[in-house]
């Protein structure tokens, strides 16, 4: 699949925009604050419904304006020869957004990954190997919800008890009927929690192959690279058969705990994935650099399993990739760039092994064809 | 949203944006709906809510609406005692009722165990329930509570109540729409039909 136009109207800074693009490297460069990001962001918000930062929606629409437009031809296919389509999003500053494809509502707001889908590398990645478990496992949920849409409802459910659980919790739990409430709540978590738990085994499984070969293109070394699934209430591991009974014995057993602290104690929301770096962790015991290099590997990683899952390349989309490597491991990523469409943002000149096929420049909130 | 309009006006709309589903939007555009067609029509619009809500109580047995001690489920002789269909609200009846399957009896939980609203146990029918099964001579219920957190949630909590009176109690299966082609299944109800399949 790739983009082949993409028009920005009234989004963050940007009046208007219409950008030419196809398969192969697209680069926008311009200096920083000139807009690059935002052109990824628009992209992005037509896959995801959201702003891949975190903001809200209504501060993407442009100040003076009550709606922002992204429009996106797509070619669907993994030939990336299928049949032009149009996805619209609308952004409202009050109101419900809504997505249109070929001019028609979504019934389901998952359809649109038919049509899209992307990958998304920003600098801010490197948290996802130097910080704590949270964005991890965020990183992991993100990928099982792209790959089944049973993981974007196990998830929800999940959080969902969670929340009801807590507030039992903090309720301070009197009397039998509080008690017996409790009870069903551990049934809930733990189910919703198992189901959870083997969604993300399965995938950290077919994960590592593509991270190790993704670091060792970039770091340009051969190196170990492994995951390692660990959970509180699971000590001496998991047995994904088993989890669902073994998460709901270790609730029972810190009830006490849980009601002095009000809070759910146990389960997949406060599991780590650690990430080994040749049998170290690489939180406390990479550099900075490998620290980078392992970030974009868990990028790229993910984008290979999205590919294999859904059978075409999902449109990566680089933000400001190269500033932060040193340039052998720019010229790396270079090389090791996957087949399909990558959209890159830079400020700086790029690496020659990038071979881009369209360069656009782009200033002060505005898109200018630039000399390839 | 600030006051804008004058006095009545404003408190028209203030009281529309209270009701379940009415945004401000709305609010505005029934209020001036309202403003514009013959006193007449406003006044047997008022008479028909306050009359509804002074006939329309809970049927002292089930909790369904009803406009006498009864409702009409439970005032009707044919109906069969013995199994009762559990569910959360009234609406939720109707919908059972369509498919011409059940004649058995009802209870309404008003409601589903809801930790983060305030909603436990003690606060749905969840007692009367428990009284209607020793005195009615209930052996069968079956819990319809809605396929959501909150409606199994409640489904394992009652599901627990009655294990030690020996009845038997049944919960709505989940799974494929029928009558809906596979192909337009959503997804998560594929994936968990699959996964409750059952041998044939
Ligand atoms: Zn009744």
């Amino acid at each position: 699949m790739h983009l082949a136009s993409l028009e920005l109207r009234d989004f963050r800074r940007y009046v208007h925009a219409d950008l030419e693009l196809g398969p192969g490297v697209t680069v926008l460069e311009g200096a920083n604050g000139a807009g690059k990001t935002t052109i990824l962001e628009a992209a992005a918000w037509v896959a995801l419904g959201r702003s891949f930062r975190g903001v809200p929606d209504a501060t993407l629409v442009r100040d003076g304006a009550e709606t922002a437009v992204v429009r996106a031809a797509v070619r669907s296919g993994s030939d990336g020869v299928g049949r032009h389509q149009t996805l619209d999003a609308e952004l409202r500053r009050a109101g419900r957004n809504r997505v249109l494809v070929n001019g028609h509502a979504l019934a389901r707001a998952r359809d649109r990954l038919d049509l899209l889908r992307v990958t998304i590398f920003t600098p801010d990645d490197l948290a996802l190997v130097k910080g704590g478990p949270a964005g991890r496992r965020e990183y992991l949920d993100d990928l099982l919800g792209f790959l089944a849409a049973r993981y974007d409802a196990a998830r929800a459910d999940y959080e969902k008890v969670l929340r009801h659980r807590n507030a039992l919790l903090k309720g301070g739990l009197r009397g039998a009927d509080a008690q017996h409430t409790l009870e069903v709540f551990d049934e809930q978590l733990a189910r919703a929690g198992a189901e959870l738990v083997r969604g993300r085994l399965r995938l950290v499984g077919r994960l590592e192959a593509h991270l190790g070969a993704a670091y060792a293109a970039l770091a340009g070394r051969p190196a170990e690279v492994a995951g390692r699934y660990e959970a509180d209430w699971a000590p001496d591991g998991i047995d994904p058969d088993d989890a669902e009974a073994v998460l709901r014995d270790a609730l029972v057993a810190l009830h006490r705990r849980e009601v002095e602290r009000g809070v759910t104690l146990a389960g997949p929301h406060r599991d780590e994935w650690r990430i080994l770096l040749d049998g170290m962790d690489a939180r406390t015991h990479a550099s900075q650099g490998e620290q980078r290099c392992l970030a974009l590997a868990l990028r790229l990683g993910g984008h290979a399993v999205g590919r294999e899952t859904i059978g075409a390349a999902p449109v990566l989309l680089l933000d400001d990739v190269f500033s932060e490597l040193d340039p052998t491991r720019a010229d790396a990523l270079a090389a090791a760039l996957p087949a399909g469409q990558t959209l890159i943002t830079t400020a700086t000149t790029i690496p020659t092994a990038v071979r881009p096929e369209r360069h656009l420049r782009v200033e002060a909130g505005r898109v200018l064809a630039g000399a390839a | 949203m600030a006051s804008v309009y004058e006095g009545p006006i404003q408190a028209l709309i203030d009281e529309l944006g209270r009701l379940p589903g009415v945004g401000p939007k709305s609010a505005q555009r029934i209020a001036f709906h309202l403003l514009k067609i013959p006193p007449e029509d406003v006044a047997r619009l008022a008479t028909t809510i306050v009359e509804a809500k002074r006939q329309v109580t809970w049927c002292r047995r089930c909790f369904n609406f009803a406009t006498g001690d009864l409702c009409t489920y439970c005032l009707d002789e044919r109906r069969d005692r013995t199994v009762c269909c559990v569910v959360e609200e009234a609406r939720d009846i109707v919908a059972v009722e369509r498919t011409h399957e059940f004649h058995g009896s009802y209870h309404v939980l008003q409601g589903a165990i809801a930790p983060i609203e305030g909603v436990g146990p003690e606060q749905l029918r969840i007692k009367e329930l428990l009284a209607r099964i020793g005195d009615e001579g209930i052996t069968e219920v079956i819990l319809a509570t809605n396929p959501n957190i909150e409606g199994e949630a409640t489904a394992m909590y009652l599901a627990r109540l009655c294990k030690p009176l020996e009845i038997r109690v049944t919960r709505l299966a989940s799974g494929l729409p029928v009558g809906g082609d596979l192909e337009y299944a959503d997804e998560i109800t594929l994936g968990r039909a699959l996964e409750g399949r059952r041998d044939l």
